[in-house]
């Protein structure tokens, strides 16, 4: 398998993933059927937004936003997805509109669209500074929204835990992607010009310092584990913006080589599919000295897929989500922010407790006499080895 | 025709078992795991070592019928896992000196860029010097946590550990790994700016109150462990002055504190360790050699260095070495030959073993680092003997009646109005030490609970959030 191809196969395996656990939802006269197989296939382009993100721009996240609310609000019993799906609209559209409005200021500014050409043209000084600087800020909006980022990580930990299991992995890997690369898109050029490269930096690293602390300290305190599974989601949209808080302009993970964004997002998609999925059968009170968890009991092995996921989104050394955290670091290190890799030190450490505590939790402690619980369905345990497969992968291909 | 067999007989037949390890054995597993990689050199390796360490720990607390107490009390663990986990991302991520590459890391050639990735000027503050400390301070927090030398953890050789047969064995493990990870990582703590002043100050006090506790504690058991942990802190503090090659520190801190966990470990299983007057006076002087050959360089340090006298040091150090020479000669009570020719004992043949390594061990050790040419001054080297020695003198007993137990007749020539002291300094340092880090503790958890009410909104309130940081984001530029 070449480097090109793993893209695709991880793909492959986090639709997969979504189409074993989309076997167990159950069927409803209405809303099921033919109808079914379609809000599956409107998964792809969200995988596919994943795997290759750097084709995304401010339209086509709009699309995949409204994609996704109607995905949520198709089903109209489904309380808590409807829920989800308003809260998205409310949000992610109100920040795309803001963001809209900043692109066009900055375009009337500039008197061009295309970023790389706007900054020249605004090193000439021939507009207000209050006029692109606020232009450029609230160009940036929805990138930061879209990427889950403290103190907008609300929406991840509410699409993991208030969509069905087979849709919540990749609408959030796919959203989150999509707000990458719009920070992408909107940076290209910008080292050449002194100015907004200042200006990028300094808020890009106010709001990473915001998104790396609140977000752990959110983390920490979260009670269900869905919800710690989201704000472990979060936190990965927090590493993309110290990444580019460290040398706006360049690509995110640079020291990762090219392609590191698609390689961060294909990580996120399917480490998100296996503990969104784990966090379904994992004890929602985390007390260390209850029973093991019905598939930590009957199903070892597949439990200890799960957990992988579990703990590469968390960024535990020997995973590859590890890599990502550590390219941050030394992208930090190298741009001399020290208060930054202090930050991405704490929310680390806070993560890795965090995934394994949940882990011991779920272990519970051995009862012997007590009777082995019901199987877990094997079409949940394959999605588990779906996304542990192709993690490993990840590994394999260094 | 019936079957032969009747109905209860059949039922009674043997039937096979599904073949299961020991529940034991995992934790077996990544405990010997885990001190192996501690002996190693790397960080990672140090980190992954005490992950296993907490891992087995964890383990076994989930065993027992007392399992929600035993989770809880070895939870602490995991924090100089994670000491050691963060001072080794760190020591990938930094660069060891100024202008340098990380640890066996590629350059990140992408993201150099020369104007800000520069080192900084020679005589300018070093920008990433907070983070070199920190990596060297969160290392030396995992050694002295599971040493024993922080508050947090200060209590635990007081408590038996989670297996039924090895508990209280278990504990004295810990400041054995705390001891590892000062010897092995010591060239990157040692590096830092006035860490060494701290760990300085951290072992003395640590040895303190730890010799005070064993001299508090009835139990032979539990004054092993106490005193496991006050040679491990003496040792602690010879790799910090670096009086001694770091090999010949190992050895010595092996002959006195591995001393004391042969002789716990064999004390656990019953008294045949200390049986008859040979093998009990063997162990007393076993105990008092290692021991005075491990405090001798340090008391040499620390009251003669630089060649004047420093009664200070002297008498800081010289007063716990005093109390754990007492305690190595006077606590051990012999126990009584039963039978009248005494039956082969692997524990027996064990503990003779132990002692006699423990006896030759500290001064061969002393030995080899003549040889390398450590050498002491006159009289600075006969006066450090003088605590182990005043710890050895022969004290005139009083005589208590017959009905007192021998247990109790060793502790009161141990002396009991010392212990009353002892004891209400103990009580009265980690009463302290708790109320400090509950008033953190407590700080922190009300810092951090606003952060449960970002999420409890409902979607009317998140547009108001959006709005209200879309504002902030509009006036920020404004304000620079």
């Amino acid at each position: 398998m070449s480097a090109a191809t793993v893209p695709l196969f991880a793909l492959a395996l986090a639709l997969g993933a979504a189409l074993l656990l989309r076997l167990l939802d159950g069927r409803r006269p209405g809303v099921d059927g033919l109808f079914s197989a379609l809000a599956w296939l409107a998964l792809v382009p969200l995988a596919a937004l994943a795997a290759w993100p750097q084709q995304a721009t401010l339209t086509q996240a709009g699309l995949a936003v409204a994609l996704v609310v109607a995905l949520l609000a198709r089903d109209r019993e489904d309380l808590a997805q409807s829920e989800v799906a308003l809260k998205l609209a409310w949000t992610l559209g109100g920040a795309l509109a803001l963001s809209w409005a900043g692109e066009s200021l900055l375009a009337t500014a500039a008197g061009s669209a295309v970023a790389r050409e706007q900054w020249p043209a605004l090193a000439l000084q021939l507009d207000p500074y209050a006029l692109w600087t606020s232009a450029l800020a609230l160009s940036l909006l929805a990138a930061v929204v879209l990427l889950g980022a403290a103190p907008f990580h609300f929406w991840l930990a509410d699409v993991v835990q208030g969509a069905r299991a087979w849709q919540a992995p990749l609408v959030a890997a796919g959203l989150q992607a999509a707000g990458a690369a719009l920070l992408v898109r909107r940076l290209d050029g910008i080292a050449d010009f002194d100015a907004g490269r200042s200006l990028a930096r300094a808020v890009l690293g106010l709001a990473a310092l915001l998104a790396l602390v609140a977000g752990a300290a959110t983390l920490a305190t979260q009670r269900r584990p869905e919800r710690r599974v989201g704000t472990l989601a979060s936190l990965q949209g927090a590493l993309v913006l110290a990444s580019l808080a460290a040398f706006p302009g360049a690509p995110p993970f640079a020291d990762e080589g090219a392609g590191a964004l698609s390689g961060w997002a294909v990580h996120l998609a399917l480490a998100l599919s296996g503990a969104a999925a784990l966090a379904r059968f994992v004890p929602v009170d985390n007390r260390p000295a209850q029973g093991a968890a019905g598939l930590f009991r009957r199903h070892r092995l597949s439990a200890i897929a799960g957990a992988y996921a579990l703990l590469s989104l968390a960024g535990v050394p020997g995973t590859p989500g590890a890599r990502w955290w550590l390219a941050v670091a030394r992208a930090l290190v190298a741009a001399h922010r020290s208060g930054l890799v202090l930050a991405l030190a704490f929310a680390w450490l806070v993560a890795f407790t965090v995934a394994v505590r949940e882990i011991r939790s779920a272990f519970g402690s051995p009862e012997p006499a007590a009777p082995l619980p019901h199987a877990t369905p094997l079409a949940a345990r394959g999605a588990l080895w779906c996304a542990a497969a192709g993690l490993l992968a990840l590994i394999w291909r260094g | 025709m019936a079957s032969a067999l009747p109905e209860p007989a059949r039922a009674e037949a043997p039937r096979r078992l599904p073949l299961r390890w020991p529940a034991e054995l995992p934790g077996l597993a990544a405990a010997a795991a885990g001190l192996a990689l501690l002996a190693v050199r790397g960080l990672v390796a140090a980190a992954l070592g005490v992950e296993l360490l907490a891992a087995a720990f964890w383990s076994w607390s989930r065993l027992g019928a007392d399992r929600s107490e035993q989770l809880a009390r070895w939870g602490w663990l995991r924090r100089p896992a994670m000491a050691l986990w963060l001072a080794s991302a760190l020591a990938l991520a930094v660069p060891t000196a100024p202008g340098g590459a990380p640890h066996g890391a590629r350059t990140p050639a992408a993201i150099v860029h020369p104007e800000i990735s520069a080192a900084a000027p020679l005589g300018q503050r070093d920008p990433l010097g907070p983070l070199r400390a920190l990596e060297a301070a969160a290392v030396l927090w995992a050694g002295l946590e599971l040493l024993g030398a922080l508050p947090l953890s200060r209590p635990f050789p007081d408590l038996t550990g989670p297996l039924a047969n090895a508990g209280p064995w278990l504990p004295a493990v810990l400041p054995a790994a705390g001891f590892l990870v000062l010897w092995r990582q010591a060239p990157i703590w040692l590096a830092a700016p006035w860490l060494r002043e701290v760990a300085e100050a951290l072992l003395l006090l640590a040895a303190l109150l730890a010799v005070l506790r064993a001299w508090t504690r009835r139990s032979w058991t539990a004054s092993l462990r106490w005193l496991a942990v006050f040679d491990s802190a003496l040792a602690g503090l010879l790799v910090t002055l670096e009086t001694v090659p770091p090999e010949i520190a190992f050895v010595l801190w092996f002959a006195a504190a591995g001393g004391r966990l042969i002789a716990l470990g064999v004390e656990i299983r019953g008294a045949s360790g200390r049986r008859g007057p040979r093998l009990a006076s063997l162990w007393r002087a076993a105990g008092w050699t290692a021991g005075a050959s491990l405090a001798w360089p340090l008391l040499v340090e620390a009251g003669f260095a630089g060649g004047r006298f420093r009664p200070l040091a002297f008498l800081l150090l010289g007063a716990p070495v005093l109390l754990a020479a007492r305690l190595s000669l006077r606590r051990l009570v012999e126990a009584p030959e039963r039978r009248a020719l005494s039956r082969p004992d692997p524990a027996r043949a064990l503990s003779l073993a132990g002692a006699l390594a423990t006896l030759a061990l500290g001064p061969i050790a002393l030995l080899f680092a003549w040889w390398s040419g450590y050498e002491a001054t006159f009289p600075g080297g006969a006066v450090a003997l003088l605590p182990a020695v005043l710890g050895a003198w022969p004290q005139r007993r009083r005589a208590p009646g017959p009905e007192v137990p021998a247990l109790v007749r060793a502790s009161l020539a141990a002396g009991a109005p010392a212990r009353e002291l002892a004891l209400a300094i103990w009580h009265f340092v980690i009463v302290l030490e708790r109320r400090v880090a509950g008033a953190l503790g407590r700080t922190l958890r009300a810092l951090s609970t606003p952060a449960r009410d970002l999420h409890t909104g409902d979607a009317q309130e998140y547009l108001l959030l959006l709005v209200g940081i879309a504002m902030l984001t509009l006036l920020l530029p404004l304000l620079r």
